[in-house]
């Protein structure tokens, strides 16, 4: 028999309605008021053992505090599953639903799953990181909600294999994997038929929805003549020999190289290690990629501020958004440590 | 131009005394096979490996794939490459269907050489698991690139092509098992029935990102980096017009064999006259420099447009910097009022959480995706392995690293370096979903 634990807020939780809303966190044993549909719902193959109740303001204005006296009373229960609500429409419930699931799921390493409407704001925070099923908008929609998180938990607990968000019904968190077409449809046959449907405009489901762009606004202009100036690329110029073992594609890291004492990177020292262009020129002349010898000149002529002692470099090619992501920020960080004002970003 | 492809269906393919296509099965006679891989003096070492589909075999490096054929009449086998210069896309062709001749180093890989099993889970990634596979598994004096990353792997290609179509004169003259007839008359010779259909163009963007020549997809021996978008019949394609190049990580690929396959184009040929009006192919290509990129999606949106295109499939070979180049062209048609469906696969990483292409646009709303690029692959030890296992690891193979062949003869690697895993022609079931 696998173990479940349940959090509701005071309204769900039975203490009361919004006068209660302070309410302090607490933990029993046993189910309250949902939670005995739920436990229905799970058996025989999963019991709910515990329950949290919160109140929505309390969780809402002390969040750090709810969460960690919640974890620190679960610390000595075992269990499997952590389920939460479900949350219809209300927000702060909704909030508080996401962010429990998330704190319990990363503590204890189990999975997490609730429920709410689409347009609670608890799914925009939490959507990628918790199994959230969209959720009717009042309590009206308590037995089906509940059901479809119970039979989602029941295979979770049971460690049945998983399909893709959209045949399990969750909301999908923006993971993206292989799968293979059972039966079998080929990509000729899936392309022609999306193209039939969308000329007669007939709806058709997109294999791969467009995500949002994450565009940053541009920088206001800097002072170049007071400016401490960096490089930073991911054109793979690294020390002959990459003593950092940068990958020359798919790349997770970066190397900060030394180049206070130069004035520019000489051929045979430095090289690319780049494998999405062609490298002659580059391995012929480093600098066209990391402008060291243009930039020492700037310097002398006072055209720049001074050169940071630094370059940084990564490759990209076939780097993910996310590991380009973070190596930016990991790259930034030093850069505003060391009050660099100015960085020109070469690409390749 | 009207193309007549007879197919052949090889049930079997062994080594015997005669080169000969008998009853579906395919002898070849290997000492006289050899001796027409290596009529190119480059080619040093050279063996022939057959791998059936369920074999315990893993094949690494493979360099490239083509179906073995032969022009019965009309041209030649790969004009403008292996052969002569001529037109193609007319008269008639035979296909031993079934099989592929694979291009495979004897030890060196490279970054856009791939890997194919013949069991196990990983057989599920590519669609060469499914065939029976001849391998010229050889070596070559190309010494000039022997510890490059990049290769151009001429020799073993042409090698490839020239095992192909020896293989491919076996049934010239035989009668084949099944008929396709490829048809597709100017555009004002069609029925008014026709010209009311919506007309839908096929966009094919070549890889082309090499400056240097000896890397990138060649049409009619032309390297696709030195040309702009223009207007192809589709019997050229499946005729043997355009040949693979040697770059991009390999699941991005399109093989020699699946351009002569092409299952997009022969789907829309079918649609032709029923669903729709196919007014024929753009061939474009997939570049480096950002006015090239623009210039080319141009020339593909004018093109289309005056050809009265009301609907486009676009299919990327590449991923990564080439994805702006498809989605400048899906906006450019789209702008043109021309509804789009692309086909590409993507890069999610291998947590499956990073955006899938480089660039984005709500104009893509209809993509089929096929596969990820950075998919973690862990597949078993093979009994046996044709070619080279450790330049996976060694080579700079893009979907393998130091240390993903493990001692047993396990791997660790990214579909990235699955052997033209990701079908962008449209050969596959594979996709990639949402969790």
């Amino acid at each position: 028999m696998k173990r479940a634990i349940h959090y509701l807020n005071q309204f769900f939780g039975q203490i009361g309605g919004e006068e209660k809303a302070d309410h302090e966190p607490e933990i029993r044993e046993g189910v309250v008021g949902p939670g005995i549909l739920l436990n229905n719902l799970l058996a025989p193959e999963v019991e709910v053992t515990h329950t949290v109740i919160c109140g929505d303001n309390f969780f809402g204005s002390h969040k750090e505090e709810a969460i960690e006296r919640i974890l620190n009373d679960l610390k000595d229960k075992p269990f499997d599953l952590f389920i939460a609500g479900p949350a219809f429409m209300a927000g702060r419930y909704g909030v508080a639903c996401g962010a429990i699931c998330e704190a319990v799921q990363e503590q204890f390493g189990v999975p997490a799953v609730t429920s709410m409407h689409e347009e609670n704001p608890g799914k925009e925070l939490y959507y990628k990181s918790i199994y959230i099923f969209p959720g009717g908008n009042s309590a009206v929609a308590m037995r089906k909600d509940m059901a479809a998180i119970a039979s989602f938990a029941k295979k979770l607990a049971t460690g049945q294999p998983l399909g893709p968000a959209r045949e399990e019904g969750y909301i999908p968190r923006g993971i993206r994997h292989e799968a293979f077409i059972d039966p079998p449809r080929l990509g000729a046959d899936r392309a022609v038929e999306m193209l039939l449907k969308k000329l007669k405009g007939e709806p058709y489901q997109t294999e791969m929805p467009m995500p949002k762009g994450d565009r940053p606004a541009i920088a206001p202009a800097v002072k170049v003549e007071e400016a401490k100036l960096a490089i930073v690329t991911s054109g793979g110029i690294v020390p002959k020999g990459n003593p950092d073992r940068i990958q020359s594609a798919s790349a997770t890291k970066w190397g900060k190289y030394d180049i206070s004492n130069l004035d520019r990177l000489n051929a045979g020292e430095w090289e690319t290690i780049h494998a999405g262009f062609d490298p002659t020129f580059a391995n012929q002349n480093p600098n066209v990629i990391v402008p060291l010898d243009a930039l020492r000149a700037y310097e002398r002529e006072n055209k720049i501020g001074q050169l940071h002692p630094y370059y940084y470099c990564t490759v990209g090619t076939g780097t993910t958004q996310a590991e380009a992501s973070r190596m930016g920020r990991e790259i930034a960080q030093e850069l505003l440590e060391a009050q660099v004002s100015a960085a020109i970003l070469v690409s390749t | 131009m009207r193309l007549e492809l007879g197919h052949f269906f090889v049930q079997d393919v062994r080594f015997g005394e005669k080169t000969e296509y008998r009853n579906g099965v395919l002898t070849i006679n290997k000492e006289e096979a050899i001796r027409v891989v290596r009529e190119d003096e480059h080619i040093t070492e050279a063996d022939l490996v057959i791998a059936k589909p369920g074999d315990p075999v893993r094949i690494t490096p493979v360099k490239e794939a083509i179906e073995p054929r032969c022009k019965v009449s009309g041209g030649v086998l790969f004009p403008g490459t292996l052969n002569k210069l001529m037109p193609a896309g007319n008269g008639r062709t035979h296909a031993l269907k079934g099989t592929a001749v694979l291009a495979v180093g004897k030890h060196w890989g490279g970054f856009q050489d791939g890997l194919i099993d013949m069991s196990g889970p990983g057989a599920k990634q590519t669609m060469f698991s499914q065939l029976i596979n001849i391998c010229l598994v050889a070596d070559t004096d190309e010494a000039f690139e022997r510890y490059e990353q990049q290769k151009k792997n001429r020799a073993l290609r042409w090698a490839g092509m020239r095992l192909a179509q020896y293989l491919g004169q076996t049934v010239k003259e035989l009668e084949p098992d099944e008929e396709e007839i490829f048809e597709l008359p100017p555009l004002n010779q069609r029925s008014l029935k026709t010209q009311q259909l919506p007309g839908v163009v096929y966009v094919l963007q070549l890889q082309s990102q090499m400056l240097d020549s000896g890397y990138n997809a060649l049409v009619y021996g032309w390297d696709a980096n030195r040309m702009l978008p223009t207007l192809m019949h589709p019997n050229e394609i499946l005729d043997g017009a355009i040949i693979s190049g040697s770059f991009m990580p390999s699941s991005s690929k399109i093989s020699t064999y699946q351009h002569v396959n092409n299952l997009t184009i022969k789907r829309l040929m079918r649609e032709h006259g029923k669903t729709i009006n196919f007014l024929g192919v753009i061939v474009s290509n997939l570049n480096v420099q950002l006015e090239e990129k623009k210039r080319s999606a141009y020339f593909v949106r004018q093109l289309a447009t005056a050809l009265g295109a009301e609907g486009a499939i676009v299919c990327e070979e590449g991923y990564g910097n080439p994805d702006s180049d498809f989605i400048y062209v899906i906006n450019e048609l789209e702008d043109a009022g021309i509804k789009v469906v692309g086909i590409t696969n993507e890069c999610t990483g291998r947590d499956g959480r990073s955006q899938p292409l480089v660039e984005l646009s709500d104009k893509a709303d209809a993509i089929v995706s096929t596969g990820n690029v950075s998919q973690l692959l862990r597949l078993p030890p093979m009994e046996r392995v044709i070619g080279d296992l450790q330049s996976l690891a060694r080579d700079g193979n893009s979907g393998g690293w130091e240390g993903c062949v493990k001692e047993d003869g396990s791997i660790e690697m990214e579909n990235n370096g699955m052997f033209c895993a990701d079908g962008v022609t449209g050969d596959h079931y594979k996709t990639v979903v949402e969790y």
